[in-house]
């Protein structure tokens, strides 16, 4: 039997081609986006201090659609966000909709500047020590999680725009259909 | 890249020559299987990102999904009638079934409707089953996390609640907060109706322990208020019960804040 020593030249080439596929694969993968581990999950509990004056804890709004939006004041998109989740608390409060702005800043005059310069009628709650935000996993501002009447987290969008929006409302209908 | 150029000339005139010289041998085969085998990963590694993202899975599995939906209400198949459709032929019974209208079938299904009593009342044996196996576990988790030797347990009541109305309660023991609880207006409706709150449980060692307690709200006149208790008890053996109670002074016109240690 013969065995037969491959090639500098062939050994080159294999790895080429691996090296080709790890980052068609891996530049997939990260157009698909980093994964939510929390999607189908229990979403986790926490009770915070509001802007307006007491205290808000998730796990009383069982049986209502929760929409969480993670914003800071330094983050213009979140503006024109929460501008737009007031819109649709309006329209889909009586369905039973919750919306809840979660500060992030480490700032707490900032946020409260900027709460009192919004007009918005949910509550703006303040989570200083961040630990809301990091059993969450916020890695981007706005970030909005959508929890269904069954305390489940769903959906997730990581970014604001007119497309998100949309499917935001898609989303939203969805949750208040079941 | 000016040194990879050399490099790269004579890899390419060495598999020229092998080509050109040679008929395709294994050598010749094996230089093929790499891109092969790329393309296998490449395909893999595509399959495995979009298992990895429930958002590009679903995107993936709804056209998926959708297809066969759609393909039969645009192109329903026609039941052939020499293929299995013969009369009296005693053909495959579930391609005749599947040639069957709709109505016949529905007919056959209201003329025998299943008997789902007997199913209803499974299932609520099963629920009850649950819940009995809920209770147990949770007893069991209880005994084993707090067992009652070491056992401590503190409680908070509120009394009335004119003079006061709180927001949070930070507890330590032994000066080290163990618990930092907000209170929301259901919770303090819920105190003001009588409920007893169990603030915290937890487990301490035989002896001389001292527990804080901060208290946070709104005082009298709306103001922000913030006052203490403190208890040193003696923890024995066996569960200890403390009690923070909250009550209203009239005559000061002032709350009170009180540690009552259950014998």
């Amino acid at each position: 039997m013969s065995f037969q020593r491959p090639t500098g030249a062939l050994v080159r080439r294999s790895c080429a081609g691996w090296l080709v596929a790890f980052a068609l694969g891996a530049a997939v993968a990260f157009a698909a986006g980093p994964t939510y581990e929390l999607l189908g999950h229990e979403a986790p509990d926490f009770a915070l201090h509001a802007v307006s004056g007491g205290n808000v804890r998730l796990s009383e709004h069982r049986g209502e659609v929760v929409v969480l939006s993670f914003w800071g004041s330094r983050c213009p998109p979140c503006r024109e966000q929460l501008a737009a989740l007031d819109k649709s608390l309006a329209t889909y409060r009586s369905a039973g909709l919750q919306v809840y702005g979660i500060n992030v800043d480490d700032d707490q005059s900032r946020a409260l500047d900027f709460a009192h310069g919004e007009a918005v009628s949910f509550a703006l709650l303040l989570d200083p020590e961040k630990n809301v935000s990091r059993s969450y996993q916020v890695d981007n501002l706005p970030m909005t999680v959508l929890i269904d009447r069954s305390g489940v987290v769903r959906y997730v969008m990581r970014d604001y725009n007119a497309k998100a929006q949309d499917l935001y409302r898609q989303q939203v209908r969805v949750l208040l259909n079941e | 890249m000016l040194y990879a150029v050399p490099h790269r000339l004579s890899f390419n005139r060495k598999e020229s020559h092998a080509a050109g010289s040679r008929s395709e041998g294994p050598a010749a085969r094996r230089l093929r299987i790499p891109p092969r085998a790329a393309l296998l990963s490449l395909a893999w590694l595509v399959i495995g990102a979009l298992c990895s993202n429930p958002a590009l899975a679903q995107a993936a599995a709804a056209p998926a999904a959708a297809t066969p939906a759609a393909g039969i209400a645009q192109n329903p198949r026609p039941s052939a009638p020499g293929a299995g459709g013969a009369p009296g032929a005693p053909a495959a019974p579930k391609s005749s079934a599947a040639a069957a209208p709709p109505g016949e079938t529905a007919t056959a299904a209201d003329a025998a409707p299943p008997d789902t009593r007997g199913l209803d009342e499974q299932v609520q044996g099963l629920k009850k089953d649950v819940v009995d196996l809920n209770r147990d576990l949770f007893v069991l988790e209880e005994e084993l996390l707090y067992p009652a030797n070491t056992q401590v347990a503190v409680f908070l009541s509120m009394d009335v609640g004119d003079f006061f109305a709180l927001d949070s309660v930070q507890l330590k023991i032994d000066q080290k907060e163990v618990i930092n609880y907000l209170y929301t207006p259901r919770e303090v409706e819920a105190l003001m109706k009588g409920g007893v709150h169990r603030l915290y449980v937890g487990n301490l060692k035989v002896g001389k322990h001292e527990l804080v307690a901060f208290f946070s709200g709104k005082g009298p006149n709306d103001r922000a208020y913030k006052r203490g208790a403190t208890l040193t008890f003696e923890k024995g053996i066996g569960a200890k019960y403390l009690e923070l109670k909250i009550n209203d002074r009239q005559r000061r016109l002032q709350p009170e804040f009180e540690i009552k240690d259950w014998e």
